[in-house]
């Protein structure tokens, strides 16, 4: 039991170190810059206002699932860079398909879920493809194909958007698919969205994916010795196309909630960026379902409580973006360190216990 | 012949580690011109002790002194300049150079990279009849030759102890004989070598002094001309010598696997196997002998599904499996020891328990339909771990803390559950421990009587003989040579393994 | 985070590089003052005050409308990437801390205004370059648009007046109905000056907004048209607009860049500053000044409004004397035709 408690510490003390380290950091450089690291603390550590706490959770929400996306990738040894494509080509495809109102009502928002998985695994896909069958690394062609969907989405939207001033967007959604959401507070203070609860869904799919089925133990034991899964009968380029497409249809996911709790089309208010915020989050999350939660949730305060900073304070709200960074890259160092002193302390139980049972065994 | 100066001088050496086993209150004195052998099995600390002494670890503890003269080493650059050199068991040799340009690497400012090389070259080579051409591309030196350029380069950097790191691994009989005929010239010109061994047949044959180490420390030193191999293994393990013999003949009539005509092409359009042929009965275990890299693993490999042969067929009892993948063979009952354990065999950061499921994720007791049966898997390994005395602090341990031994003997427990009906041993006992070693060697023989198949490959050629009913030679991807092990030698192995009439 | 940088370009299509210094918080008129005016909220793009464009033409705006009408104000800044939730939490942070005229600055305003407007039907708002993205019509939001062409016309003038070759050269950031605008206006003035003139057209991207942003690619651009003979290049590319120059001054003497939003004679570099021959004026001070101004006098801006010559809200820059001088009277000449709407300016290339 103590023991069980002790590897409980030890899970924590890595994030508790970090999360130290980054306040370290932050405050260096706002008071390296000449303004208050004080006011930046009590500005940032202040209960958020209502609505702030309803775009903590719809934030948390988009976020978790794009780091659930990356985790995927990252237990199977893949580094999968491009969800940022993945979940923008999906979610235009999504709202085009949405806004085209081929099914009425709850039908709609269903396929259109369908279509965003599908649009994000196929383009995910073909890095996949590309790695199976011609070695290319997908770190490389993610990052391309990031670009490429950028591209291609902007061509669609000029060609075949809906243009309204300077803007152009796909064509709104009837009302009848979009789903609003809940209303914790009063109505002017928004609405947690609907879709919410699929991060909740995907984070408990993935935890029992990982580890209580077959698969996911096929994919986890890819990820820790590729020579030791093919000998053990798995078939890696299969499990890379799979885990790299699997991968892909989650982030198809990602702006799902936002598209069908408020935004009703994509275009300028579709939220860039969220794959890269569930890479670092998956990171500092070490791809652990309850880890990245908290990640998320941290990253959401982070990034929705800096809006404060413009009005209470002389920091900018981009300060933030270090103490992210350095959250992600400490959880990375001191975890390393952290296991490297665990397996010591495993290897002297080790030890400890053959003396132990040599000291009979031998006489 | 006692000498004013010892040439290497350890005392009290310590070395922690993060928890294996490591180095603490070890002694050894080298006598100039002697060959000194420190044996030991896997694990006891030789590996260690050798790299103190060439610089690539720093003890916690001791002192080390070299001709006299205490010495601190930072690195082996500095254990080259005190005159300590060291040849690995993996040579490092560029290919695609000649031998000249092998040896003047990094030392080109001792006789420059022409003429004086090459001299200093033919002198070395002429001196201790090493035999070697310095305008030779070294991709064309057998491995006895590389040997001896590795230790020629030792020597041309100006060593005079050389340690040598089971120098005989490699190595045919004829081929160690040549070796030790070297070894002789070198210590009558005044070197010393450390020569690290666990075949104790060499160590009598050519050590002038023994040290054994045990548990990280030097139990006791030996005199060769008295000591006796029971003595030496006794000092080693602690108690008596296991050795494999082979029982009553088990063999049925049932064909369990055959192989007809299998080649296997690289994509280069090269044969990494040629037309092989062979069939195992239940209850019989065939050996395969050879010198390393000569398609022992590409045949392991094919038949376990990972390469799929060019032509040919592959038998598993009455079905074609020639094309079958790897989980549908393990599925239909291959057990599978893998050559490297490390890579191949385990999930080193994974716990016990989910490492008996590796290669078993889709039979019970491992999982259930799609899902993973945790109890299952986890009482499992409980059973090997009782069975097959794997000693670790419980099954939530992550196999990497494990020793190699009992990481193998967890390795061994999973392959032979689930009653397979064939297993592929490969270097079933390397680098584990003789407690192990005979642990695994009388499971592999209990498994036979069952009525097992058994391949077996192995370097070691006593093992080969104590458990094999036959034995082929595997030499260049073919079967050069069919043997039966109650009337073969090794000498007569080596012979067929190198290519000699057989 | 290195990363978030990428992805950062989604907003600001017309904003600039820049890369001044963010002004020091001593200098913000919205810490001293305290009138009794209006009180005006500015919510600005991606960049912020200090980017020497957009966002500081619009804090000019203020800062005149603050010492005009005794009025306070309280500023917000957009961070790269933000939740479209993040841009609504400071607009109801401006309106619920009193600000009556709230402007927010570049289009990626029009959807937050367009929810957060009806919750605070005593409070004005204004988007810069923006529209509204439903059919309900807000009757407290004003669209602050501009007429680029006409501005771009003039400059058009300029070129073709100054160009030795008879080529001309346009870097267009993106591909997109906005800055075409800013290519017919530029064509046809450059075409009503000089007949038989050239233009080469280039845009960095087809569509991926990253062209704003794109020194290399800018300067990449401007050098194949200098190459194909042209000696006078105007970009509308944002921050793209410094490779421009880069290019004029590698092209040497005799070769010229046409600047685009703001003045950007006066904050380019002393290198750049001899070839920049003027720039094509977005006058977002003006908007801003005349929102607050209507505010102040009682009679709030709603629904568009489009700043053209005539409202000076676009115009063109005679910061580089030496360099304009000889244009001016017949640039004047065309700005009064266009005016008086003898000269009908097209939208489209």
């Amino acid at each position: 039991m103590t023991g069980r408690l002790k590897s409980v510490a030890l899970a924590l003390l890595a994030p508790a170190i970090a999360i130290v380290l980054s306040i370290l950091v932050t405050t260096l450089v706002i008071a390296a810059v000449g303004s208050s690291p004080g006011e930046f603390w009590s500005t940032m550590f202040e209960v958020p206002k209502p609505r702030l706490r309803v775009d903590i959770v719809n934030q948390t929400a988009m976020i978790y699932i794009a780091a659930v996306a990356a985790a995927i990738g990252f237990r199977m040894g893949l580094f999968n860079i491009g969800l940022e494509g993945q979940y923008t080509i999906a979610s235009f495809a999504a709202a085009s398909f949405a806004g085209a109102a081929y099914l009425g009502g709850f039908a709609n928002v269903i396929a259109s879920l369908a279509v965003a998985m599908l649009v994000g695994a196929a383009w995910s896909g073909i890095a996949g493809l590309l790695k199976t069958t011609r070695g290319v690394s997908e770190v490389i062609s993610t990052i391309m194909l990031n670009a490429i969907a950028v591209t291609l989405v902007g061509y669609f939207l000029n060609n075949y958007g809906v243009k309204e001033g300077n803007t152009v967007h796909t064509k709104n959604l009837e009302p009848s698919s979009t789903l609003g959401g809940f209303s914790p507070f009063e109505d002017r203070d928004g609405e947690i969205w609907a879709l919410s609860i699929v991060a909740l869904l995907l984070g408990i799919g993935f935890w029992v994916l990982l580890n209580k089925t077959r698969f996911g133990f096929d994919l986890r034991a890819s990820g820790q010795s590729e020579s030791a899964a093919l000998a053990s009968g798995i078939n890696p380029k299969r499990m890379i196309l799979i885990s790299m497409m699997l991968s892909g249809a989650v982030a198809g996911l990602i702006w799902m909630p936002a598209l069908f709790g408020g935004a009703r089309n994509y275009g300028t208010s579709f939220q860039v960026g969220l794959g890269f915020l569930g890479i670092a989050v998956a990171l500092l999350g070490r791809n652990r379902p309850v880890g990245m939660l908290f990640g998320a949730l941290l990253f959401a305060f982070l990034s929705v409580k800096s809006n404060d900073l413009t009005f209470g304070t002389d920091v900018s709200p981009s300060i933030v973006q270090i103490t992210q960074g350095v959250a992600v890259l400490a959880v990375v160092v001191t975890y390393e360190v952290v296991r490297r002193w665990r397996t010591r302390l495993e290897q002297r139980a080790v030890s400890r216990e053959l003396t132990g049972t040599t000291a009979g065994a031998t006489s | 012949m006692p000498s004013a100066v010892d040439a290497v001088q350890l005392r009290g050496i310590g070395k922690r580690f993060p928890g294996v086993v490591a180095n603490h209150d070890v002694d050894v004195t080298i006598r100039p011109g002697t060959v000194h052998a420190l044996i030991g099995e896997n694990g006891a600390g030789k590996s260690t002790l050798m790299k103190i002494l060439y610089g690539v670890q720093r003890p916690d503890d001791g002192t080390i002194a070299i001709e006299g003269e205490q010495v601190v080493l930072k690195s082996p650059t500095e254990a080259i300049e005190v005159g300590v050199g060291m040849v690995f068991q993996h040579f490092m040799l560029a290919d695609n150079l000649t031998v000249l340009e092998n040896m003047v690497l990094g030392a080109e400012k001792l006789h420059g990279i022409g003429d004086g090389a090459r001299t200093e070259i033919r002198r070395i080579s002429d001196r201790f009849g090493f035999d070697l051409d310095p305008d030779v591309l070294v991709e064309r030196l057998g491995v006895a030759a590389r040997q001896r350029l590795e230790i020629a380069k030792v020597l041309y950097r100006g060593a005079r102890i050389i340690i040598l790191d089971e120098p005989t691994a490699v190595l045919v009989p004829q081929e160690v004989d040549a070796l030790f005929e070297n070894l002789r010239e070198l210590t009558s010109a005044g070197n010393s070598v450390l020569f690290i061994s666990h075949k104790l047949d060499e160590v009598l044959a050519i050590a002038d002094d023994i040290t054994v180490m045990r548990r990280g420390t030097t139990v006791g030193t030996a005199d060769p001309a008295t000591a006796t191999k029971q003595e030496l293994a006794e000092l080693m393990v602690g108690s008596e010598l296991p050795s494999p013999e082979t029982e009553e003949s088990t063999v049925t009539d049932t064909v369990q696997l055959s192989l007809s005509d299998v080649t296997l092409t690289d994509e280069f359009g090269r044969n990494l196997l040629s037309d092989l042929s062979l069939t195992i009965r239940r209850g019989e275990v065939l050996g395969i002998a050879g010198v390393e890299g000569n398609g022992q693993a590409e045949l392991v490999e094919t038949i376990m599904g990972m390469r799929i042969p060019t032509a040919g067929r592959i038998m598993l009892g009455d079905e074609d499996v020639t094309h079958w993948h790897t989980r549908r063979l393990r599925e239909a009952g291959i057990g599978y020891i893998p050559e490297d354990r490390h890579r191949h065999g385990l999930l080193l950061d994974a716990p016990l328990w989910e490492n008996r499921i590796l290669g078993h994720q889709t039979r019970p007791p491992s999982s259930k339909g799609m899902f993973i049966n945790r109890r299952g898997a986890r009482k499992d390994t409980e059973r090997i771990v009782a069975d097959y005395d794997v000693r670790a602090p419980g099954i939530d341990t992550p196999s990497r803390a494990l020793s190699g031994g009992n990481q193998q003997k967890l390795i061994v427990g999973r392959e032979m559950s689930g009653d397979p009906v064939l297993l592929i041993a490969s270097h079933p006992t390397r680098g584990v421990d003789v407690g192990a070693q005979a642990a695994i060697w009388d499971h592999i023989k209990r498994a036979r009587r069952a009525g097992l198949a058994v391949l077996l490959i192995s370097a070691d050629l006593d093992e080969l003989i104590g458990l094999s009913d036959t034995i082929q030679v595997i030499l260049r991807g073919r079967f050069v040579g069919t043997f039966d092990p109650a009337k073969v030698t090794p000498q007569d192995l080596g012979t067929a393994m190198t290519g000699g009439a057989a | 985070m290195a990363t978030l940088a990428l992805a950062g370009c989604g907003g600001g299509s017309d904003s600039e590089g820049g890369g001044g210094d963010k002004p020091a918080a001593s200098d913000d008129v919205c810490k001293t003052a305290d009138g009794d005016g209006p009180k005006i909220g500015l919510a600005y793009d991606v960049g912020g005050r200090g980017d020497q464009s957009f966002n500081d033409s619009a804090y000019a705006g203020m800062e005149k409308a603050v010492s005009d009408f005794d009025a306070t104000c309280i500023e917000g800044e957009a961070t790269d990437g933000e939740a479209e939730s993040a841009r609504e939490d400071r607009l109801r942070n401006m309106a619920e801390s009193g600000a009556t005229a709230i402007v927010g600055v570049g289009f990626a305003y029009s959807e937050s205004v367009n929810a957060v407007a009806p919750d605070f039907p005593e409070v004005n708002f204004a988007v810069i370059d923006g529209f509204d993205p439903d059919d309900t019509a807000n009757d407290n939001v004003a669209y602050l648009g501009f007429a680029e062409e006409q501005g771009s016309f003039l400059v058009g003038v300029a070129a073709a007046e100054k160009s030795q070759s008879g080529t001309i050269g346009f870097v267009g950031g993106v591909n997109n109905e906005l800055i075409q605008k800013f290519e017919a206006g530029y064509t046809a003035g450059a075409k009503a000056a000089k007949p038989d003139i050239k233009v080469e057209v280039q845009y960095i991207q087809e569509s991926d907004l990253s062209g704003f942003g794109d020194p290399a690619g800018g300067k990449a651009a401007a050098t194949g048209e200098f190459d194909k003979g042209a000696d006078v290049v105007y970009h509308a590319a944002g921050g793209s607009g410094s490779g421009v120059f880069d290019a004029a001054v590698e092209a040497g003497e005799g070769n010229w860049a046409i600047g685009v939003d703001s003045d950007q004679y006066l904050t380019a570099t002393a290198e750049q500053k001899p070839f920049i021959l003027t720039s094509m004026l977005k006058r977002v001070d003006t908007a801003t000044y005349n929102f607050a101004k209507s505010i102040d006098e009682g009679k709030p801006l709603v629904s568009y409004t489009v700043y053209d010559l005539k409202q000076d809200g676009v115009g063109y820059s005679s910061a580089n004397e030496s360099a304009i001088t000889d244009l001016t009277t017949s640039i004047d000449e065309y700005k009064a035709k266009i005016i008086s709407g003898e000269i009908t300016v097209p939208t489209k290339p």
